[in-house]
């Protein structure tokens, strides 16, 4: 009974470090517990596995450095998968700081593949507007894009000549953290133009995105950290998701342990009184 | 040489950020202040640069398009309030933003997410294996059971009482599933704070 007590009256730092130490630790001394490919994840592999070489996926990278650690490790699995499958990657941000982040991934993985600015892969840029920017670039792309990121002509790049409604999108992968994100894309785009949508979305938004799976109007979802772990896993490149895996799993134990102890010290107390 | 300056004013501003877990303190503080700070520059900046010049003035300025004075009065319409006399005039923009934005919202609600939503419920129970047979059952009670409890024009006595209650299980199991996400979520960032302090700064994996 003691015990309970103490631990009832525990110092909260005292759980803020233990919560640290088992997401470092795992970081310095990697376990490898195995990660499992969920269905919507495959999804998401067997639609890119599925395309034609030269098709052109759009990406869009809807969120911020707020949501890095999260997306940023799907995105760069994702742009290797579509770059060694020899697909040509669209560019493009409804979140102004995504297209920098965007840039980051290209100048990791482009290199290793050889791929050129402008003929394998294109940076739009920031596209504001949301839904109304959405429906007119489905309809046509000249009336919302005429220059890239950089602010050089979008007629100048082979890739940017060749993209000019909804129809030359083989698939449209979102990225994104919140709105706008991947319900303007399904919502507005998928139901006005009926193009394939995938997504990547913060763990948080991932739930929301389940009945939209089911419905078929989103075809495969990457959900957090896990969903770009699997990802990696699926495209062999073992970088920053599955290395975080460790560490996510410790701290999902440690987290239901501290349930746990929480419940039996609420039953003790209620007990007593 | 700037990329290593910016990943230390990272790690340090990181590092700023965290030590409020241990308790309030000044290096916090000044952390604080210079997101708030940044961000409000930051975002003046892409307003500016993204909405206001490209849409606005640009095509004012210099393509000599009068027509687009018409917002730019509609928009400072806006600011109307903060004089009594005219304050009526915020009515037109606040009018105008919420007719185009009903249509918009009204249309694609309906056929991108009701319509696709209803037929998605339209699930087959006899003719599958077992195990869809079971999902698809869940699928559909729990909307049945679900939208009963949001029926409010009779009181939640007896059988729709009890519906209304097994309502509130299925939104708990749904509550549950997004709790979990939502810690996973937080310790996805806390995990990516740390491999960028371990990696990207002391390059220690």
């Amino acid at each position: 009974m003691k015990l309970l007590e103490r631990l009832a009256k525990i110092d909260r730092r005292i759980i803020f470090l233990l919560v640290g130490l088992a997401a470092i630790i795992p970081l310095l001394i990697p376990i490898g517990l195995p990660v499992d490919i969920t269905k919507p994840v495959q999804n998401v592999y067997d639609t890119i596995e599925s395309l034609p070489e030269g098709s052109i996926v759009v990406v869009s990278v809807d969120y911020d450095p707020g949501s890095e650690a999260e997306l940023y490790p799907a995105t760069l699995a994702f742009i290797e998968h579509c770059f060694r499958r020899n697909l040509r990657v669209y560019m493009m941000g409804l979140w102004p700081a995504g297209i920098a982040l965007g840039n980051d991934a290209f100048a990791e993985i482009a290199p290793k593949y050889n791929k050129e600015y402008g003929v394998d892969y294109i940076n739009i840029g920031y596209k504001p507007g949301g839904p109304v920017m959405l429906l007119t670039l489905g309809r046509s792309v000249a009336d919302i894009v005429n220059a890239d990121y950089a602010g050089t002509p979008i007629d100048s790049f082979p890739l940017g000549r060749a993209v000019k409604t909804a129809r030359d999108m083989s698939v449209v992968m979102t990225f994104s953290a919140g709105d706008p994100g991947i319900l303007h894309w399904i919502i507005y785009f998928n139901a006005r133009f009926g193009n394939v949508i995938c997504g990547s979305t913060t763990a948080i938004s991932a739930p929301r995105q389940y009945q939209y799976l089911a419905s078929g109007q989103l075809i495969g979802l990457l959900g957090g950290l896990k969903g770009a772990a699997e990802y990696e896993t699926l495209v062999d490149r073992k970088d920053r998701a599955i290395a975080g895996m460790d560490s996510q799993s410790i701290v999902h134990v440690l987290l239901v342990i501290f349930i746990i102890i929480g419940n039996i010290i609420l039953l003790s107390e209620r007990r007593k009184k | 040489m700037l990329t290593s300056v910016g990943i230390w004013i990272a790690a340090l501003l990181t590092l700023a950020i965290y030590s409020f877990l241990y308790k309030d303190n000044p290096i916090y503080k000044v952390a604080e202040h210079i997101f708030v700070g940044v961000s409000a520059g930051y975002w003046a900046v892409v307003l500016w640069s993204n909405y206001a010049w490209p849409n606005l003035f640009e095509p004012l300025v210099r393509q000599g398009n009068l027509l687009f004075i018409i917002p730019i009065i509609i928009g400072l319409m806006m600011f109307a309030p903060f004089i009594p006399k005219v304050s009526w005039l915020v009515r037109i923009p606040l009018t105008f933003t919420m007719g185009v934005s009903m249509a918009l919202v009204i249309i694609q609600t309906v056929q991108g997410e009701i319509l696709p939503q209803v037929r998605a419920t339209f699930l087959p129970l006899v003719g599958v294996p077992l195990f869809q047979m079971v999902s698809n059952l869940l699928i559909i009670l729990g909307v049945i059971f679900t939208l009963i409890f949001f029926y409010f024009s009779k009181p939640h006595k007896g059988a729709l009482g009890i519906a209304a209650k097994i309502g509130i299980w299925f939104m708990m199991v749904s509550f549950g599933a997004s709790f979990g996400y939502t810690i996973m979520a937080r310790i996805s960032l806390l995990i990516g704070r740390m491999y960028f302090l371990l990696h990207d700064w002391l390059h220690l994996i």
